[in-house]
């Protein structure tokens, strides 16, 4: 099904790394004015697709088939992190200016400077970024997440891009800002600009996707227009990614003893007050999510109670007793009661030891255990979430994003914690690894007696698996009840 | 907020670096009372009689509890009076000015050929990461690095100066007018340069080899900015900072007491100027010198900090 119109087409792609092959046998047609989804696991090979449009392969590929554009169409590229791709050292308006200047060689030497400014400008504000010239002239770190991933799509825009590349664009968004995107995205494709949309957020691709192109193991196993694969998903795998996408809420579980509490807690950052929180507990065996928007407190919440965050004058009782503010007064049993698990698991890990050391390392420095023992209760724990020995054996550069939040799960696991803080931890995972990652947390709260969960997300979907939720928004505990209550009929978190 | 940001920034610095500069003159005075005997007993010299000695005391005010002497001292310096040299009388200041012009125009030299090769060899190695050109800067650099000044200045003085004689091997007898005998500065110039060469250009090119390589970089590339302007202008931004901070280094190295390089080359510089009156016992002049390269360091660091600042916007924000 060639058309005539395709600004960018890939037939019959292969891209080998050792001989391995991360796509195999992909063919693309990118038409002007739609939006092609590739939707598929972390590890799919939608990046390595995405990025065969502009020409870059990882380093040592061998790649074979065809990659074609139309005469003079450039390709624009919008990361999933667009902070990575904005100089530190320069002010944003530096890397437009440079591509606006050839843009104006052919103009008279006086005019050429305006008529580039002109250009930045006229992209800036394609990119819905008002107020432009005070942005020109900041730094990057000075720029909301929004507006960084704005003004790379606006560097892409004033190149003249026929088709944009976006990987990602949602990940780790709260409702308002992907919403906002989605709008963004539709308004560049309204221009007439094919927009290649690489994510695995099927609420993204169900409200912008023409097209849809379903990816395992570097193959496109299934593909269609959008309506005719929700409706009727043909291939196994697109409908496993469906369901998991609509799983159903949990039961609520009955509610044990108090473990944990939080009395009239107020926490500042730099004397200003980030978090109020009168009272709050977390009972022995419960699943307690902590929802609200990025910036409404909800991860400074978390870290008091793990004592990371010292700034607050309240108290957090464990089992009744009072827990120093800092970590470095916590004692060991203290600290191994309370254990944390980050957004990033790639960055909780040194990159150069094997995983299953740095696991059974908290065993041998909070509970006193044997090395062998350690590692021993590390292997087996590794297993159980998922992690076969030779994984574990491994170094954290040599697992997926969604492995390594399975060893950092369990590395807090061997703690033998009372309560377990899990910051974030589904959100920079594809919708079938983020299922797993939930079940496993599900299943831990069910059979570890006594394991308490404090989730902490933005996600309807993850807080959906607590018995209870706790709404924050702007530094106030604004509702707290069962899961199905403030999810269902409380106000706090329509965004 | 960037410009008042900086405006901020450069303030509590600058208030800092004023606190720093009082503690200096403080730990001067503090370190030479500290030191046993005083200027009396330096300067009775061969007659130690204590009558002599109280009498120069009484005489040079060293009697006067230390506060007063503190604060007689300190209230001199913003004027620039370091008070008088106790050898021949002159005032201490007299003694820095004399010096300063040598020691001043060396580090000009110095930094004005230091800046465009430290640079130059750092980019160049960085842009051929891995290869020949790259093995070449570096293994030389690390080797030069590694040879103290005294051995490589009188290395250089054996082969070119005495054995070729094609320069003069010290600047004996040209007075501090250094500017009108140009063959005498190249072998100190050559000695200075050859260690901050090395530390300067082997930072320029790690920090240049992780700015090529950076997904900003790439999206530059990626976007057709060509080879060159993504090099100057987008990567060494980034490899700045911390030559930056290493070149402020090197530069208050040079004001203060190149000692060895001065001494072997017979330069009347600062380090000369220090040199003597350490031998001398010479207090007040130590003391004046000691004030005069504390407030350089401050007000170099401070100057680097800004520079940093600028270029590491990002840091300012933690900080």
């Amino acid at each position: 099904m060639s058309h005539a119109d395709t600004v960018a087409e890939i037939r019959d792609l292969r891209v080998e790394i050792d001989g391995r092959a991360i796509v195999d046998g992909v063919d693309l047609q990118v038409l002007p004015g739609k939006v092609t989804a590739l939707v598929g696991a972390s590890g799919s090979g939608k990046t390595t697709t995405g990025l065969a449009l502009l020409g870059e392969y990882p380093p040592g590929a061998r790649v074979t088939g065809d990659v074609r554009l139309t005469e003079g169409g450039l390709v624009g590229y919008v990361p999933q992190h667009p902070a990575a791709v904005l100089n530190p050292a320069r002010r944003v308006g530096a890397l437009l200016h440079d591509i606006a200047r050839p843009q104006a060689r052919h103009l008279p030497r006086t005019e050429r400077r305006t008529a580039a400014r002109a250009r930045v400008l006229q992209a800036m504000l394609d990119a819905q970024l008002p107020d432009a010239e005070a942005l020109l002239r900041r730094h990057p770190h000075q720029l909301s997440g929004g507006q960084q991933q704005r003004v790379v799509l606006a560097q892409a825009l004033l190149l003249g891009a026929r088709v944009i590349v976006a990987d990602e664009p949602t990940t780790g968004q709260d409702a308002l800002t992907k919403s906002r995107i989605v709008d963004q995205l539709a308004a560049v494709a309204a221009r007439g600009i094919a927009v290649v949309l690489l994510s695995h957020d099927l609420d993204v691709v169900q409200a912008l996707a023409d097209e849809v192109l379903v990816m395992r193991a570097g193959r496109v196993v299934e593909s269609g227009p959008v309506e005719r694969l929700w409706l009727s998903p043909r291939h196994e795998w697109t409908r496993r990614l469906l369901e998991a996408h609509d799983a159903a809420p949990r039961e609520e579980a009955s509610a044990g003893q108090p473990v944990l509490e939080v009395r009239n807690m107020t926490a500042v950052h730099d004397r200003t007050t980030v978090l109020r929180a009168p009272h709050l507990t977390l009972n022995s065996g419960e699943c307690l999510a902590v929802v609200g928007r990025s910036g409404s407190g909800k991860t400074t919440l978390a870290r008091c109670l793990a004592g990371l965050h010292r700034d607050h004058d309240g108290e957090v009782l464990l089992d009744g007793t009072a827990l120093p503010h800092s970590l470095r007064h916590r004692s060991r049993a203290q600290l191994a009661a309370v254990q944390y698990v980050f957004q990033d698991a790639r960055a909780a890990f040194d990159e150069h030891r094997p995983v299953v050391a740095q696991v059974a390392r908290t065993a041998v420095r909070l509970r006193g255990a044997a090395e062998q023992a350690a590692t021993d209760e590390a292997l087996t724990t590794l297993a159980r979430l998922g992690l076969t020995d030779d994984m574990a054996h491994r170094r954290p550069a040599e697992l997926s994003g969604g492995e390594l939040q399975r060893a950092a799960l369990a590395r807090a696991l061997l703690a033998h914690p009372r309560v377990l803080i899990c910051d974030e931890i589904t959100s920079g995972l594809d919708t079938v690894t983020r299922r797993g990652i939930l079940d496993l947390l599900a299943g831990l709260v069910r059979d570890r007696g006594g394991l308490s969960l404090v989730l902490i997300t933005h996600d309807q979907e993850t807080a959906r698996l607590a018995h209870r939720v706790v709404v924050v928004d702007a530094g106030e505990l604004v509702e707290q009840g069962s899961a199905r209550w403030v999810l269902e009929a409380g106000t706090g978190l329509r965004t | 907020m960037t410009v008042g940001g900086l405006r901020s920034f450069v303030a509590r610095r600058l208030l800092l670096g004023a606190a720093q500069t009082v503690a200096v003159v403080l730990l001067v005075f503090a370190l030479t009372e500290a030191l046993p005997g005083d200027a009396a007993v330096a300067l009775a010299g061969d007659q130690p009689d204590p009558a002599r000695i109280a009498a120069i005391r009484e005489a040079m005010h060293l009697d006067r509890p230390w506060y007063e002497r503190l604060g007689d001292w300190a209230a001199g310096l913003p004027q620039g009076d370091f008070g008088t040299s106790l050898t021949s009388g002159r005032p201490v200041g007299q003694y820095i000015a004399d010096g300063f012009g040598p020691t001043l125009l060396l580090a000009a030299l110095t930094l004005a050929l230091l800046v465009p090769a430290g640079f130059g060899l750092g980019v160049l190695a960085a842009r051929h990461e891995g290869r020949l050109v790259d093995r070449l800067v570096s293994s030389v650099t690390l080797a030069v690095y590694a040879v103290p000044e005294f051995a490589l200045g009188v290395l250089l003085v054996t082969v070119l100066a005495l054995k070729l004689a094609w320069l003069p091997p010290t600047a004996v007898g040209y007075g501090t007018d250094l500017l009108a005998h140009p063959a005498a500065l190249v072998l100190p110039v050559l000695v200075l340069l050859s260690r901050p060469v090395c530390s300067l250009s082997r930072l320029v090119r790690a920090g240049m080899v992780d700015a090529l390589a950076s997904p900003y970089a790439a999206h530059a590339r990626r976007y057709g900015v060509p080879g060159a302007r993504v090099r100057y202008t987008h990567a060494l931004p980034n490899a700045l900072a911390p030559a930056a901070q290493q070149l402020a280094r090197t530069v208050d190295w040079l004001l203060c007491g190149v000692i060895v390089v001065e001494a072997l080359f017979v330069i009347p510089g600062l380090g000369t100027v220090l040199l003597n009156a350490v031998a001398e016992r010479d207090v007040p002049v130590v003391q004046g010198l000691a004030v005069v390269f504390g407030v350089l360091t401050v007000v170099l660091n401070l100057g680097a900090d800004v520079v940093a600042h600028r270029l590491t916007p990002r840091a300012a924000v933690a900080a």
